[in-house]
């Protein structure tokens, strides 16, 4: 899987691009943005080709930490067989999930003003 | 169509994707032996992300319990039925467990409920110190 951040302001994109599957959760883990816990992120799925459980575990422990810190994960152009994993799961109940990352990136940029 | 194909994979998490990929063709092949709408992404995806799961379970609990075995993953083509085995010689598991309760965060726990929701039927049996994994849906 290929991780790219751009920072955006106060945020950070992260596009990722492959398969979140339980031989490349890990290396979402290791990622400088998401394990800066504090730090707002916008997680663009737009080419993620397929997400199983432990992706989606990956997903959960990120936003986990980064509200232990008051911090956000949100989640940006999903497919709809990535929408089938939330969906049966619950998942889409945890998160703010976005059909573009701009809208993401203007939400999390209004939270961030808040604070 | 009428065959069995069998596949066995080393107990490593990164033949995953080898394992989803070759049941999502499996599952595109039956499509097109019964001359179903290929399109039908939901047939297909059942396929893949059940056997990620159930690949995946295998190989994480060989590795918790030193058991480190080849996983042998068998398709078996009925009409317009897929049905896929995953044989693996851990512990016994039962596929009976609770789903997870998703507002408290937990990070595990999906893989049986995700199995359980996207096929037709799921039985797991106990046969000669091995679990067998049956999953099974019709187009």
């Amino acid at each position: 899987m290929i991780i790219t951040e751009t920072p955006e302001g106060c945020i950070t994109i992260v596009a990722l691009n492959g398969t979140l599957d339980a031989s490349t959760a890990p290396e979402l883990q290791k990622s400088p943005a998401i394990n800066n816990a504090s730090q707002t992120v916008v997680i663009d799925m737009e080419h993620v080709d397929f997400l199983d459980s432990s992706g989606l575990g990956s997903l959960i422990g990120t936003l986990r930490k980064k509200r232990n810190m008051s911090a956000e994960t949100l989640l940006s152009c999903m497919n709809e067989r990535i929408s089938q994993v939330f969906e049966i799961t619950n998942a889409h109940r945890l998160f703010h999930i976005f059909d573009d990352t701009s809208a993401a990136v203007d939400y999390a940029t209004q939270l961030n003003s808040r604070k | 169509m009428n065959s069995i194909i069998t596949l066995t994979l080393p107990s490593d998490l990164i033949f995953t994707r080898f394992a989803s990929q070759t049941a999502e063709k499996a599952a595109l092949l039956l499509l097109n032996s019964c001359d179903a709408d290929t399109g039908n992404w939901q047939f297909t995806h059942a396929f893949e992300l059940a056997v990620s799961e159930a690949f995946s379970n295998a190989v994480t609990y060989a590795e918790q319990h030193s058991t480190i075995q080849p996983v042998v993953i068998t398709f078996i083509f009925e009409q317009q039925r897929l049905t896929v085995t995953i044989r693996d010689t851990n512990q016994e598991f039962s596929t009976e467990t609770p789903a997870p309760d998703i507002d408290s965060y937990p990070e595990r726990g999906y893989g049986l409920l995700l199995i359980r929701t996207l096929m037709d039927s799921v039985t797991c049996i106990r046969e000669n110190n091995a679990n067998i994994l049956s999953m099974s849906k019709e187009v």
